[in-house]
C-alpha cells in the first residue's frame, strides 16, 4: 500500500476537530440541561418563574442537545475516519465535511433556541422548529453523500462488515427525518397517525441509527484492539440483516390507543430483536476472549468493552417490551427513560468516547494534554450511568406496581420514586464531570492543534527568506 | 503494546480483518422458532391489520360480541346463543346438520315457511318417525328441546334459525310461543310427519 496511516488519519483532521470538538460542547450543554430538568423533581419551585426554565422546556432540550449535538455529530467524524482507514484512502474534499459539520452544529443551536423560545414541534426527539431540522437535514445530507463518495473512491476495495453497518446508518437519518419532518411538522397528518409515525421515528432513530452506528464502530475497534480477527464475517452478516429487519418495526407500545395490530406487529419485533442481540454478543466475546492485545487500563478498549455490554442490556430491556404484562407494568414509568438513557450514553456516547481518545490523537499529532483524566472520565462515566439506569428500572417497576394498586393513590405513586429520582440525579451529576473531563481534554487539544498552527505561520513570517528566492 | 494514553507515536499498522467461520446451526433454529411463536403471538393479538379493533380486544368477533344489541340484532345475539347450547351439538353451528344426527336447518323447507306453527311444535312437543327435509329422508326422532326454554328465549331461538345461514323467514315473538303452548295443553304427543302437515302452516 502506498499510502501511510499518518496521511490518512491527517487528512481527517479538521473535519473530526470540528465534528468532534462541537460535540464536546453540546454534550456538556446536555448534561447541564439535564441536570438541571432533573433537579426539577426535588425543587419544582426553584426554576418554575421564568419559562424557559420548566421541565418541558429543560427535558427536550437535554435530550436533542445529547441526541443531534453530541451524538449524531460524533458518529459521523467516526464513521468518516473509519472508512478512511480500512479503505486505505486519505479523505478527499475534506473543507465539504467541515462546511457539513458548521452547518449541522448551526442547525443544533437554531433548534435549541427554538425550544427555548417556545417553537418546540412537541414530538418527542423532533422538537427542533422547521428551520434547526433543514438545516440538519441538509448538513447530514452534505456529510453522508461525501462520506460515500470517499467510500467508493478508497483504494482496498475489500468489505469489513463496520462498512454494511455504517452504510445503513448513513442512509436511514435522511429517510426517516425527513419523513418525519414531512409528516408531522411539515404537512402535519391528521389523527391517531401522527403519534404512529412519531413512535417510528423515535425507535428508528434512538435505537437503530445509534446501534447500527455504534457498533459499526465496536465491529472495527473490538478486533483491532484485542489483536484477533473478527469473529466473524457471517455472524456480523446476520446481526446486521436480522437487526436492521427487526429493529425497524417496532416502538409502538403495548396499551397504545392504536389499532391492534400495531402493538402486536411491535411486540413480536422485540420478541425477536433476541436473535440479533444473541449474535451481536457471540461476536464481542469471541472477538475479545483470550485477545492478546492491549491491557484494559481505563483507555479506549476498556470503554468500547464496557459500551458493548451496555448495548446488550439496553436492547435486552427493549425485548421485555415483548412481553404485554410487563410493559403494561412500565408503560408509564420511569423505565424507559432508564432504557433511553443506557442506549444514548452508556452504549453510544461511551462508544463514542473510546473511539475519539484513540482517533483525535492520531488524526492532530498531539497527545491529550491530561491523559490521567481519561481513566478519572471513565470511572465517572460508567458511575453515573451505573447509577441511573439502576434506580430508575427499578424504580420504574415499583411505580409499576403502585400504579397497578387501587389501593394506593396516584400521588403516593408519584411520591415513592423520590428516592430513585435522587439517585438517577447524583447518576446525572457523575455523568457531567464525566462530560466535562471529556470536553476539557477534547478543547486542549484543539488550543494546542491551534497554537501550534500559529507556531508555524509566525516562525514562516519571520524566517529569513532562502538564499534562493533572494534575487540580486 | 503501547499504554493506551501514548498513542500517535506508536500503532499495531494493520486494519481488522474478519474470520470467516460459518453461522451454527443452533441460531439459524433459534431465529425459526422465535418466528413460529412470533407469527402465534400476532395471530392471537393483532386482529389481522382490521382497523376497528383495538386493544385490549384481539379479534373482530370478541370487539363485535361486546357491542351493546337493542331490538332485532339482541333478539339474535340472544337467540345465537340458546342456539348454540341447546341446538348447535347436533343441527351444527352453522346449521348445516349432521349425517346420521340431525338434519340441517340451513335451506330447510321447515324452517323458510311463511307462519311458525308447524316448526315451533317440532321442539315444543319433540318429532319422530320418517320425515324428508331438504330433499334427503330421515327417520329419527327429537325430544322436545325446546319445552323447557322460556317463551322469550325459545322465540329468539327460532328468529335466529329462521334469519340466519342463507334463512329468509319472519321474525317469532314471545307471544308466538305462548300462544302455540298453551294451545297444546299439558304433556304432548310427539310430532310426526302427518300430524304437523295437517296443522296450519
Amino acid at each position: 500500500m502506498t499510502v501511510n496511516e499518518k496521511q490518512i488519519d491527517t487528512s481527517c483532521r479538521v473535519p473530526l476537530l470540528v465534528l468532534f470538538g462541537g460535540a464536546a460542547l453540546w454534550l456538556v450543554v446536555g448534561s447541564v440541561l439535564a441536570l438541571v430538568a432533573s433537579l426539577t423533581f426535588h425543587m419544582p419551585d426553584k426554576f418554575g418563574d421564568c419559562p424557559w426554565g420548566t421541565y418541558g422546556h429543560l427535558q427536550p432540550a437535554a435530550d436533542d442537545a445529547l441526541l443531534y449535538g453530541f451524538c449524531i455529530p460524533a458518529g459521523l467524524g467516526v464513521l468518516l475516519w473509519i472508512f478512511a482507514r480500512i479503505g486505505q484512502t486519505p479523505l478527499r474534499g475534506a473543507m465539504v465535511p467541515v462546511v457539513a459539520a458548521h452547518l449541522w452544529h448551526l442547525g443544533v443551536l437554531a433548534g435549541l433556541v427554538g425550544i427555548f423560545v417556545g417553537d418546540s414541534t412537541g414530538f418527542a426527539w423532533l422538537e427542533f422548529p422547521r428551520g434547526g431540522s433543514a438545516l440538519l437535514f441538509f448538513a447530514y445530507l452534505l456529510l453522508g453523500l461525501w462520506a460515500l463518495m470517499n467510500f467508493s473512491g478508497r483504494n482496498e476495495r475489500g468489505m469489513f462488515p463496520s462498512h454494511w453497518f455504517l452504510i445503513a446508518a448513513l442512509f436511514v437519518f435522511p429517510w426517516i427525518y425527513s419523513t418525519a419532518n414531512i409528516l408531522l411538522v411539515g404537512w402535519p397528518v391528521r389523527g391517531v397517525v401522527q403519534a404512529i409515525i412519531a413512535w417510528w421515528f423515535g425507535n428508528n432513530l434512538v435505537f437503530l441509527w445509534t446501534s447500527l452506528v455504534g457498533i459499526g464502530a465496536a465491529f472495527y475497534f473490538l478486533p483491532k484492539f484485542s489483536g484477533r480477527p473478527l469473529h466473524s464475517y457471517y455472524y456480523a452478516l446476520f446481526a446486521f440483516w436480522t437487526l436492521l429487519l427487526f429493529g425497524s418495526m417496532r416502538g409502538v407500545p403495548v396499551g397504545a390507543p392504536v389499532p391492534a395490530w400495531l402493538p402486536a406487529l411491535s411486540a413480536m419485533n422485540s420478541l425477536f430483536l433476541i436473535v440479533p442481540v444473541i449474535a451481536i454478543a457471540i461476536i464481542g466475546w469471541k472477538t475479545v476472549r483470550g485477545g492478546a492485545g492491549r491491557e484494559c487500563k481505563g483507555g479506549s478498549f476498556c470503554m468500547i468493552k464496557f459500551s458493548f455490554v451496555a448495548f446488550i442490556l439496553s436492547a435486552l430491556l427493549l425485548v421485555t417490551s415483548a412481553c404485554p404484562h410487563f410493559s403494561r407494568l412500565t408503560q408509564f414509568t420511569w423505565f424507559g427513560a432508564a432504557q433511553t438513557q443506557l442506549q444514548l450514553y452508556g452504549f453510544f456516547a461511551i462508544t463514542m468516547f473510546g473511539a475519539i481518545y484513540h482517533i483525535l490523537p492520531r488524526a492532530v499529532g498531539i497527545e491529550f494534554a491530561f491523559p490521567k483524566l481519561i481513566r478519572v472520565q471513565h470511572w465517572f462515566a460508567m458511575a453515573g450511568i451505573i447509577l441511573f439506569v439502576v434506580s430508575l428500572v427499578i424504580g420504574g417497576v415499583v411505580q409499576g406496581l403502585k400504579l397497578q394498586d387501587p389501593n394506593v393513590a396516584f400521588a403516593d405513586s408519584t411520591k415513592a420514586m423520590l428516592p430513585f429520582l435522587r439517585a438517577s440525579t447524583m447518576g446525572l451529576l457523575f455523568m457531567l464531570v464525566a462530560n466535562l473531563l471529556f470536553t476539557l481534554n477534547v478543547i486542549a487539544l484543539i488550543f494546542a492543534w491551534k497554537w501550534s498552527v500559529a507556531k508555524t505561520v509566525f516562525a514562516f513570517l519571520i524566517s529569513p527568506l532562502a538564499k534562493t528566492e533572494v534575487k540580486a | 503494546m503501547s499504554d493506551e494514553t501514548k498513542t500517535c507515536s506508536t500503532d499495531s499498522g494493520t486494519e481488522p480483518t474478519a474470520a470467516r467461520l460459518h453461522l451454527p446451526m443452533w441460531i439459524l433454529v433459534a431465529l425459526l422458532t422465535l418466528l413460529y411463536l412470533g407469527g402465534i403471538y400476532f395471530d392471537h393479538h393483532s386482529g389481522w391489520f382490521d382497523k376497528q379493533v383495538y386493544s385490549p380486544y384481539s379479534n373482530a368477533a370478541m370487539l363485535e360480541s361486546y357491542q351493546p344489541k337493542s331490538g332485532a340484532a339482541a333478539a339474535l345475539a340472544a337467540g345465537r346463543k340458546s342456539y348454540e347450547a341447546v341446538c348447535g351439538t347436533c343441527h351444527g353451528n352453522d346449521g348445516l346438520g349432521k349425517p346420521g344426527q340431525a338434519p340441517q336447518l340451513a335451506g330447510s323447507e321447515w324452517v323458510n315457511t311463511k307462519g311458525h306453527n308447524r316448526l315451533a311444535h317440532i321442539p315444543l312437543a319433540g318429532v319422530s318417525g320418517p320425515m324428508q327435509v331438504a330433499g334427503k329422508d330421515w327417520n329419527m326422532s327429537m325430544a322436545a328441546m325446546g319445552a323447557a326454554l322460556s317463551d322469550a328465549d325459545l322465540a329468539n331461538v327460532l328468529t335466529y334459525i329462521r334469519g340466519s345461514w342463507g334463512n329468509k323467514a319472519g321474525e317469532v315473538t314471545a307471544d308466538d310461543i305462548k300462544g302455540i303452548r298453551s294451545g297444546m295443553g299439558g304433556r304432548p304427543q310427539m310430532m310426526t310427519h302427518d300430524m304437523l302437515m295437517a296443522m296450519p302452516e
